[in-house]
């Protein structure tokens, strides 16, 4: 009685996973399936599951006449230069606000908050109308510039949860051995926090990669990174989703593959940052 | 040794020289331009009509109060803000609550839920208008099709387009409420439970006297992140919808995009985005206040 309830449970449980694992994944692999259908077969009722795959849609997005491929390095360049600079930025400061005494501490720390806060339509007004007068519209600086807004206050309150996870004593004694500060940070700190560099880096490039309003409003013909040129599929050619999806599944490529190589990392990411981090303020 | 006050002093350089360029950075990418915003906002700037520019003082602050699309989308805030985080925190702790007791393959689940996460939303919208909600080939249509629910216009019907972005931004985000919460389920000790399951508590008290309280610090956390994203969420609403039918899902940052981009009325749009800051802030600060009371 008792070991068939506990199966039936089991089973029940199951059920509803999947279910779930259904709902959260179907849209993504149904675009894949799509991806490869002619536009007739994707607008066939009842939809086609069994069907004569093509490539076409492949073909067309990458050498025909709606390339992605300058679109995909506009999103490589700005968001590159975005988590290169951020990372450059963040880790030192993280490192003080984890670990430094100095005056304002608080106040820098809640200030690097507040910035994470800001709601983007409010930014991208005055970032418009400043990079228009100095003719920055439609460059890979103002982009860059205005991606740092969201990333950097993230990148540092992320870098200080794990830095705050190394011991006290492993910095006392390279500085009681007279490292210096500047080296005992180099050569013993950053060797500790190597992982968390990692995750940062990989969510700071995500986000840069799925930005969509600042590219749509500071972008032009030269810098259209990939989620603008996917919102333009739609509005130029009114039906023609299958080649929609197959350039988003080339675009989403790369945070596909992250999310399903850096899993474990990007929920201990999430959890660090979220319960963690922000728990202890 | 060197006296214990130049240290104190050669650590207070150190930070100052490692903040710097952060903070540099942040004030001149963040703040100067919010500074700029405000100056804006009280300015009239048309870019259609440039000859009409100048200052104007509160004109589009009072303007406001008898517009009624941006009441419109100030409820619409609201009731996109407070149902996409409920729904998520709600459904993400039940399903973690689920996923908890199967023994086996929790892993493929959370590769599952990283999917919705890891794309960005204008995909996102982009995929659900075409794939999911088109009429008659999307997946939802087809499904209510063959129930014999009949086919709807789920994003051309002012009702219905409402809930249909709540529905595009609830499936994105819940995996995280999902996922954070389920990580701190898992770190619950067990014990505590055996000692309560001696004790004949049932599986209701059990949550309510033991889980709950343990994850409050999670579930409070989660909910202030949610409500950040819900308040600054744009493009899957755009990529979906464009804030239509009419204003029918225009929240208040669709609002002032459309106000500022689609009809170059720079200084109206920037008062409406300082009023998005304002409700920003004060939604913050409310609850870091309630978390502080709280823990």
């Amino acid at each position: 009685m008792n070991g068939r309830n506990k199966a039936l449970r089991h089973a029940a449980l199951w059920a509803v996973a999947l279910l779930l694992l259904a709902v959260w994944a179907f849209p993504v692999l149904w675009g894949l399936l799509t991806s490869f259908k002619t536009e007739r077969d994707v607008l066939a009722y009842p939809p086609k599951v069994f069907f004569t795959p093509t490539l076409d849609n492949y073909r067309e997005v990458i050498s025909g006449g709606s390339s992605i491929l300058p679109n995909l390095w506009s999103s490589l360049v700005v968001s590159g230069w975005a988590t290169f600079l951020t990372m450059l930025f963040a880790v030192p400061a993280a490192y003080a606000l984890a670990r430094l005494r100095y005056p304002g501490k608080r106040a820098s720390g809640f200030y690097v908050l507040a910035t994470q806060m800001l709601p983007p339509v409010g930014l991208i007004i005055p970032f418009y109308l400043v990079l228009q007068k100095i003719g920055g519209l439609d460059s890979y600086s103002g982009l860059t510039a205005i991606y740092l807004t969201f990333s950097l206050p993230f990148a540092v309150w992320l870098m200080v949860s794990y830095f705050e996870d190394i011991p006290y004593e492993m910095e006392e004694a390279a500085l009681l051995d007279r490292a210096g500060r500047l080296r005992t940070l180099w050569y013993v700190i950053l060797p500790q926090v190597r992982g968390g560099i990692a995750v940062t880096t990989i969510f700071v490039f995500l986000n840069a990669w799925n930005e969509f309003l600042f590219a749509v409003v500071l972008g032009g013909n030269k810098v259209r990174p990939v989620t603008v040129a996917m919102y333009n599929f739609i509005s130029l050619e009114q039906t023609q989703w299958a080649r929609l999806a197959a350039g988003a599944m080339l675009a989403m490529a790369p945070v596909i593959l992250i999310g399903l190589f850096a899993q474990r990392h990007i929920v201990k990411g999430l959890t660090v940052g979220a319960v963690k981090g922000g728990g202890r303020r | 040794m060197r006296p214990a006050l130049t240290l104190a002093a050669q650590e207070r350089r150190f930070a100052l020289a490692l903040l710097a360029p952060a903070l540099l950075a942040l004030l001149l990418v963040t703040t100067v331009p919010l500074v700029y915003l405000a100056w804006n906002s009280l300015n009239r700037i048309d870019l259609g009509m440039p000859w009409m520019s100048g200052f104007a003082g509160l004109d589009n602050y009072a303007q406001m109060g008898s517009d009624p699309r941006f009441w419109n989308s100030l409820w619409l805030t609201l009731v996109y803000t407070a149902s996409t985080v409920v729904l998520q925190v709600l459904i993400g702790l039940g399903l973690a609550l689920l996923v908890l007791q199967i023994p086996k393959g929790q892993g493929v689940l959370r590769v599952g839920a990283i999917l919705p996460i890891v794309l960005a939303p204008v995909v996102v919208g982009l995929f659900w208008r075409t794939l999911v909600l088109a009429p008659d080939v999307g997946l939802v249509d087809v499904a209510t099709r063959a129930l014999g629910l009949g086919s709807h216009n789920w994003l051309g019907d002012p009702q219905l387009a409402l809930i249909s972005v709540i529905a595009i931004h609830t499936w994105q985000w819940t995996p995280f409420a999902f996922l954070v919460l389920l990580a701190t389920l898992s770190t619950l000790p067990g014990d505590i439970y055996e000692a309560a399951r001696l004790d004949r508590a049932g599986a209701w008290q059990r949550f309510r006297h033991i889980t709950l309280p343990l994850i409050r610090p999670a579930v409070v956390m989660v909910v202030i992140l949610r409500t950040m994203t819900a308040l600054s969420a744009f493009a899957a609403i755009f990529a979906a919808t464009g804030g239509g039918p009419g204003s029918a899902t225009e929240i208040l940052n669709l609002y002032a995009y459309r106000t500022s981009f689609t009809e170059l009325n720079i200084g109206y749009g920037s008062s409406l985005a300082m009023v998005l800051l304002g409700i920003t802030m004060a939604v913050s600060w409310l609850m870091f206040r309630l978390r502080k009371a709280r823990s």
